[in-house]
Order: structure tokens, then sequence, then C-alpha cells
């Protein structure tokens, strides 16, 4: 701790976006962001209007006045006519509507009757359309972070903006491959104390949404934006972190900051500041104004009540249980889980399926998180142990063939992509003592270390290891 | 929950069943949700079986957005926009939730402040019509509005503002009823509402003014997007523009023959792709008579007697056909039997009335003469042999023929070119 962060008032919430896979909120492009040379190029130009008040935002007013252009990039397999703004929008995406249902329930939120997409007007031309569509699903959440509760002010669905590629006097320009792709944005309330607490948040709240299954992964897919204020500073939020980890260290800088521009009488104005990689801050723009939204009439009105949720277990209950029900070790577990974000694979599942007296969950685990990814960097970088686990779980299960048996089986499969599973059945004792017989007799005087490698590489797992030393024992006199 | 219903504008505080506590502006209301805007700009509804209490915290009062107002600069020409509603005037309504044509031509102007950069612009809304709702009373309703403007002083032209799904059988419809037009008459819609940012608007209303100052040409034109930028809108003749997507802001284009005109708004540059027709008519409105019946079917594999039946009592046909034009007039077997009805039905409304002939791939020009179904049917009086016209502007046209004539000159005149709506050569 650097500071004493109670006494300076510190006050803290964080905004986190995260960027769900599949198909975009409102059409039936895939969820994919693509660079290089575009497909296709188009030049637009926004105006100001007004929202249903009959206000005008002041940001876009200022917008409007500069008369830029845009132009917009896009791609003819990850775009259409609705990024285009050349097509209203399809009715929304229900596996992301689900996905932000589900969160909201992890959340401990809840969730309003009636969901109202709307036009957040947005005219610095991020969104072509010069709005972006977002709807409120849940209120009033919270998170419990070291026995702490840090309350959740809303989740909201929206839709992903284009990114900047380049910006000119004149013109900015767009890709639009990732505009639509639907987003979550979750709000905490100014509840966190310190720095420390802010990462903790920010962490347990991407545990929650990797839970859901529906995320995507990869750098820019999930940004936290954090808000804090001191005493006799004023708000300020800082986006554009590269690793939430880092939030501490930024936070920091940004309190000291603002500490000295107090101490020398200078004025802390709001804003909203970039995290910079050497975990300093940097002015990007003045706060934005409220009074930017007015409904997305295109966008039929959700009843949420309607939709049945199946709402997951997190990642931290799925930990767990591996450790607690099924005795991996925590590393194990940790491992576990990565390899079923990335493979749509269920260790639970081949745990109940395959158990039994040979065959333990943590051999089951170990073989596919440790030792199939050896024989893939030997062997071949194509293997995936997701083809023949299913086989080789059922011979071990049924004690058909041996533990000793599976890196042969593993390499078999790797270079043949086949596995012929005879080769590897257990022998009879009488069988197996007679290959110890014939290797001793072959090797006379031979030290024993010699003689049980060779047996043990003649008998290519077929035998139990213990019962094979026994046998050397027994005839090796 | 009970008491009064919620009112428009009013702030209010509900206590939810569950003991939070939900405060925003009324915006609408279904018999089991209530929708508030809430402070943070959201809308969210609430089911009323949760409502615990109800209290009024309040109330909005409606701002007008401060855009530059409209200023009329002298020494500039004179353009009238008259409106009829449509999505270039469109704002949000709360009691369907959807979007409708309620500007008042005021903030039209208010909305657009580079045109008072092009003209002196005077607005008038003539009436909020949506497009699919129009006919020819309103045809002639627009008609006389216009003929009273041309008799105004200094008039440069006439900006028209339109829904965009009829907008092609208005622009037709206006072409022939106002014979001899001295001045430019340009239909303008809109694709995306002009409540948006990237409404379509703008450009085509700017670009029509912009070419109406700056032309020569006159009749009735429509003045959209030429394609998906917003760079260059096309000027369209009236009688040859057609809707062609549901959607695209270059929706607009012209059948048969390439646009009058491209006018490039940010350049200031207009770039004709047509001599102008100089015309030596006298002006006269022309209106339509608003009892003529004219009907059209179209032909389909399958099609039974019993449909054109219902057309029996109309005082004319559109015959939309396949390919060439052609309509399921011969029995070849026992289950086409029922053809001769049709063939039948067409000869007679052909020799009585009139039947014409246009061409359901909307690109390219009807021919009789290919086929002998087409010969059939040219022989029996189908007018419509070796024209270009869309469909859309063939009913136009025969209406206002039909209209104004009677029937013998009004079946010549449908051949001859009146305004611009047949092409002697079919561009490549």
């Amino acid at each position: 701790m650097k500071h004493d962060y109670k006494a300076q008032g510190f006050k803290c919430g964080l905004e986190i976006h995260q960027q769900l896979s599949g198909e975009k909120l409102f059409c039936g492009c895939p969820a994919l962001i693509k660079k290089g040379t575009p497909d296709f190029v188009f030049e637009r130009k926004l105006r100001a209007s007004a929202g249903e008040t009959g206000k005008v935002d002041l940001a876009a007013l200022h917008e409007h006045g500069k008369k830029k252009s845009f132009e917009y990039q896009g791609y003819f397999d990850t775009c259409c006519l609705v990024e285009m703004d050349e097509e209203p929008p399809h009715p929304v995406n229900r596996e992301a509507l689900e996905a932000a249902l589900v969160m909201a329930k992890l959340l401990n939120m809840k969730i309003v009757d009636g969901i109202q997409f709307m036009r957040k007007t947005v005219i610095d031309g991020s969104n072509v359309s010069g709005f972006q569509r977002t709807a409120l699903i849940g209120y009033d959440g919270f998170v419990e972070v070291n026995g702490r509760k840090i309350r959740v002010d809303s989740l909201c669905l929206e839709e992903e903006a284009a990114q900047v590629v380049k910006r000119g006097k004149d013109k900015d320009s767009y890709n639009i491959s990732r505009l639509g792709i639907p987003l979550l944005e979750i709000a905490t309330a100014p509840d966190i104390m310190s720095p420390d607490e802010c990462r903790e948040v920010a962490g347990h709240i991407g545990m929650l949404l990797r839970s859901t299954g529906r995320v995507m992964r990869g750098i820019g897919s999930i940004r936290q934006d954090v808000n804090i204020s001191i005493k006799g500073g004023a708000r300020t939020e800082i986006k554009g972190f590269q690793d939430y980890k880092n939030i501490p260290k930024v936070v920091d800088y940004e309190i000291e900051r603002q500490l000295k521009l107090i101490k020398d009488k200078k004025k802390v104005e709001e804003s909203v500041r970039k995290a910079e990689p050497n975990h300093t801050t940097s002015y990007l723009r003045p706060m934005p104004g409220a009074d930017r939204m007015y409904p997305e009439t295109d966008v039929e009105v959700i009843i949420p009540g309607r939709v049945e949720l199946d709402v997951p277990e997190t990642l931290e209950e799925k930990k767990s249980k591996l450790v607690k029900k099924h005795g991996l070790s925590e590393d194990l577990a940790r491992l576990a889980l990565r390899f079923e974000e990335k493979n749509d694979y269920s260790f639970e599942k081949d745990f109940k399926k395959y158990s039994s007296k040979s065959l333990s969950p943590t051999t089951m685990a170990d073989i596919v998180l440790i030792k199939a990814p050896g024989v893939a960097k030997k062997e071949s970088e194509d293997f995936d142990v997701l083809k023949v686990k299913d086989a080789l779980f059922s011979e071990l299960s049924n004690g058909k063939i041996a533990l000793s048996a599976v890196n042969d089986v593993l390499k078999e499969f790797a270079v043949k992509g086949k596995v012929d599973f005879k080769k590897y059945e257990l022998l009879i004792d009488s069988e197996t003592e007679k290959i110890v017989k014939k290797i001793i007799s072959e090797n006379k005087g031979a030290p024993r270390g010699l003689v049980m490698g060779k047996v043990m590489q003649e008998l290519k797992g077929r035998a139990d290891g213990k019962k094979v030393n026994e046998l050397v024992s027994k005839h090796l006199k | 929950m009970k008491g009064k219903g919620f009112e428009q504008g009013k702030k209010y505080s509900l206590t939810l069943k569950d003991n939070s506590v939900m405060e925003g502006v009324f915006v609408s209301e279904t018999s089991k949700h209530v929708f508030l805007k809430l402070k943070s700009g959201y809308n969210a509804g609430f089911s009323k079986e949760k409502i615990r209490e109800r209290k009024e915290v309040g109330s909005v009062k409606r701002q007008e957005a401060k855009l530059s107002p409209a200023k009329s600069v002298g020494g500039k020409p004179k353009i009238v926009i008259l409106h009829t509603g449509g999505t270039i005037a469109s704002k949000v309504d709360y009691a369907t939730g959807a979007v409708t044509p309620r500007f008042s031509p005021e903030e039209i102007i208010g909305m657009y402040p580079e045109l008072s950069g092009i003209a002196r612009i005077e607005s008038r809304l003539v009436s909020n019509i949506p497009s699919d709702d129009m006919n020819f009373h309103h045809y002639n309703l627009l008609g006389r509005e216009i003929s009273k403007a041309v008799k105004e002083k200094g008039l440069k032209g006439i900006i028209l503002t339109h829904g965009t799904d009829t907008l092609h059988y208005t622009s037709a419809a206006l072409s022939f009823a106002l014979e001899g037009l001295p001045i430019p008459v340009v239909l303008v819609g809109s694709q995306r509402s002009s409540d948006r940012p990237s409404s379509d608007a703008a450009l085509n209303l700017l670009s029509a003014a912009y070419f109406i100052a700056n032309t020569k040409a006159k009749g009735v034109f429509v003045c959209m997007h030429d394609n998906v930028n917003d760079s260059a809108c096309a000027l369209l003749k009236g009688v040859n523009a057609r809707k062609m997507h549901s959607t695209r802001r270059d929706a607009f284009e012209s059948v048969n023959t390439k646009p009058f005109a491209f006018v490039d708004f940010n350049r200031e540059k207009i770039d004709y792709k047509e001599e102008t027709r100089s015309s030596s008519e006298s002006f006269s409105f022309k209106p339509f008579n608003e009892k003529v019946s004219v009907g059209i079917i179209r032909s389909r594999p399958g099609l039974t007697p019993e449909e054109l039946k219902p057309y029996e009592e109309f005082d004319g046909l559109i015959l939309e056909g396949t390919g060439l034009g052609h309509f399921p007039i011969g029995s070849i077997d026992k289950s086409t039997e029922k053809n001769k009805e049709i063939l039948g039905f067409i000869k007679k409304f052909a020799s009585s009335k009139a039947a014409c002939m246009t061409t359901q791939t909307i690109h390219g020009r009807v021919n009789l003469n290919v086929y002998s179904p087409g010969r059939i049917l040219k022989e029996a009086g189908v007018l419509g042999h070796n024209l270009d016209m869309t469909t859309e502007t063939a009913y136009v046209k025969l209406a206002w023929l039909l209209s104004n004539y009677d029937k013998e000159k009004a079946r010549k005149l449908y051949h001859e070119n009146l305004r611009g709506e047949i092409s002697t050569r079919s561009d490549v």
C-alpha cells in the first residue's frame, strides 16, 4: 500500500467492457476482427440530432461543427449492410442476450422487465449510424471480493464500435469489422477502497465473464476503465490498460499526479486519461456529458422473463470442485480450467463416465494436460488428444491396458492417426513370466537394471510394472 | 397497482416489491409494463405487478434543439420546399414506438442551415401523408400546390419531400400532370430517417437545392444518393426512377436509361448525362380523374382466370408479363385448358378498354413480336409493344391518359413519348 487511501478520500469504481463470441449483436456476421487491405471502402458524414427531450448533446454538437468526413473500411465476410447502416438491425442475437442475462445473474443483479435498446449518440465516426445501440439489462447487483461487497450498478448489452485506422484533419478512417460485435458493459458503484482491491474486483468480474463460456479471447477483448477521485482532486476515468494487473501501479501514479497539482494549488480537471505502458497516464479528452440517448425503435422491446436461463457454475466453483471432489492438485485444476475454456471440453463429464479402480480423475487429467502436450511437442503438432481420449479412457477404465502403455498409445496415435489397442492389451501373468525368463536367459550375468529395461521394452506396457519387478526378482538369482 | 395512468413529461419514483427504487421520466406503457427514461439515459421497462408504490417527483420540459435558425439571404434564387411527411421528416413516436412523419417544415429548415447559403428558402407542409397511403387525390393536391407556386415571383424551383416507398409513382404522376412545367420540381426522400446522425436526408436535400439553383433543366426529377457514400446524388427523371432496394440509400435507379445528372454538393459540381429537353408547350395542370381505375396484374406460372375477373369493371389494366411480355394463354394439355379463359379475358378487355403490357424483369423492353403468344396478344389489341416503361410509370401514365383523353386518343398517346418515359435507344 503506497498511500493512506482512506485519508485521501479515495473513491473508485470500475467499468468493464467484454466482447462476446459468436455472431454480431444485430446481424448474422461473425464476431471476427479483420485487418489488412479492406474489400470495400465508403465515405460518410454525420450530423447532430436532437434526443427525445429535445436536447442536443454538447459533445455531439462539437463534432458537428467540425464537418469531418469518415472513411469506413469493410470486409465482405465480416461486414454486411447492417454495419454499413444500409439496413435496419436484425432481431437481437439471442445467444448474446442470454449471455448478458446469465452474467446479470452471476452478478446478483435485478433484471429489468422490459429491455429497450437505445441509440446512444456518438458522432466521432466510430459508429457508422452515428449512434451505438445499447440496452440496460441488469441493475442493483453486487460481487463479493475478499469478504467485501462491491455494488454493481448496471450491466448493459451493446454494440462494439468500429476501430480507428487513421486520424486526419478532415477525415478519419475506421475498420468496421469490429463494429456490431456484442459487448457487455458492467459498471460498479464507487465502493472500491484501494487500487489493489480494484485489481481484485477486475479479476473477479473477468473470471465470472469467462464462466459464461461466451466471451471472446485475446488482446482488446476485455477492457477495464477505472474511475477514481480523491479529496481536492477531480473525477478521472483511466482507460486502455494492457493488463488489469497493472491497475494498482497506474492508479497510484494518477493519485500522485493529482496530489502534486493540489499541492501546487492548480485545478485538477475532470478528464478521461489513457493508461500508458510505463504505468503513467496521459490526457485523452474531457468527460463526456449525459443526455445522449433515444430509443432504437427498429428493435423490438424484449421481455426477458420469457427467456429461459441456464446459469453456469463459475470458474471458481468449478475449480474448487475439481480439487475437493475429484482430488486434483491446485495446479492441475487450474490447467484443466484453461484447457476446458479453449477446447469446449468438460473433465467433469469424463470423470463421471470413466472413473474406476484402475483409472482416477487425476490420471485422466494428467494424460490430457501433461502427457498429451509432451507427445504433441515431440511427434506432431496436429496431435489432438480429444480424438483418442474416449477410446483410451475406456480401455484404461476396464483394466484392459496398463497405465504404462499410455505413452506408447499416444505416440502411435500422433504418428498414425489411429491406434491398435490389441497390441497394448495386458498379458496374463504366465505370459509375462515367460518373457521375463526368456530375457534373463538371453542376458546371462547382466545387471538387474539392464534386464529390467529389456523386459519393459519387450512388453511395451502390456504388464503392470509392479508385477514385472516381482517376476524379475523371482527369476534373477 | 391502482391509481390513474402515467402522464407524459412527468417524473416518477417507483418502489418495487423487491424494495428497489427506480426513478425516471415516463416514456410509455403497455398493459403489463411501464417504461421510464432513467437518469442514466436508458429506457427500461418495469412490470406493473411489481410496483408497490408510485410517486410523482417532478416533470421535464421539452427543450427545442438549438441549431442555427434558417435565414433568408437576399440575391439568392428562391426555392419552395413542399412537405408531405415521409422519412425526410421523421421523429420517434412514443404512442406506437415507431418512426413516423412529424417534423414541422420549420424544424426541417432549422436542421439544414446550409440551405440558406444556396437559396432563399420558403417551406410549407402540404399535408402529412405517408407515401403508402397516397392516391390520385393526393397527386392532384400536390399538382395544384405546385401550379400555385409556379406563379410566385422569382421562383427558381420546387423541392417536394416525400416518403420513399411510392416516391417514383408520385414523380411519374407529377411528370404527366404538370404539362410544360417551366421550372425544375425535385422530389427528395431519405432511406435513413432524419432523426439520426447518419441520415441521407441532408445530402439529398442539399443536392436538390444546389441543382435547382444552378440548372436550366425543367421538369420533374428525383434526387437521391447515387451510391453508399455521402458524396454524389443522382438526378433521375421522374418517369424513369424506381425504388430498387428496400433499405439502401442508393435504392433509386434510373431504369432503362442513364440518370439525368449527378450532383456533387461538396465539390459544387453538376455532371449532366442528358441534353435538357426544350419544350414549347405552355404550362397547364392536367389533373387525374380520381374515379379512373387501373389495375396491375402480374403473370406467374399457375395464374387462373378467376384472378383476372375482379378487373372486369376497371377502365384500364397493366399486364405485367414475364420476359418480353408474356402471359399463360396457351392450352397445351388438359391442365392448361383454362388458359383459354385468360386469353379470352385479355382479348375482350384489350378491345373494349385499354390493356398494356410491361415486363416484370424491370430492366429491358417489351417485345410482342418474338414469340407467338406475344403476337397473339398484340393482335388482340394489347398495348406496350416495343416500349421500355417501368410498370409503375405505365400504370400512372395509363391512368392519367384515361383521365384526360377519350379511349382512342389515350390508346394512341400511350405509345408516344410525352415526358421522356420512352426511349428509342436501349443504353448499354
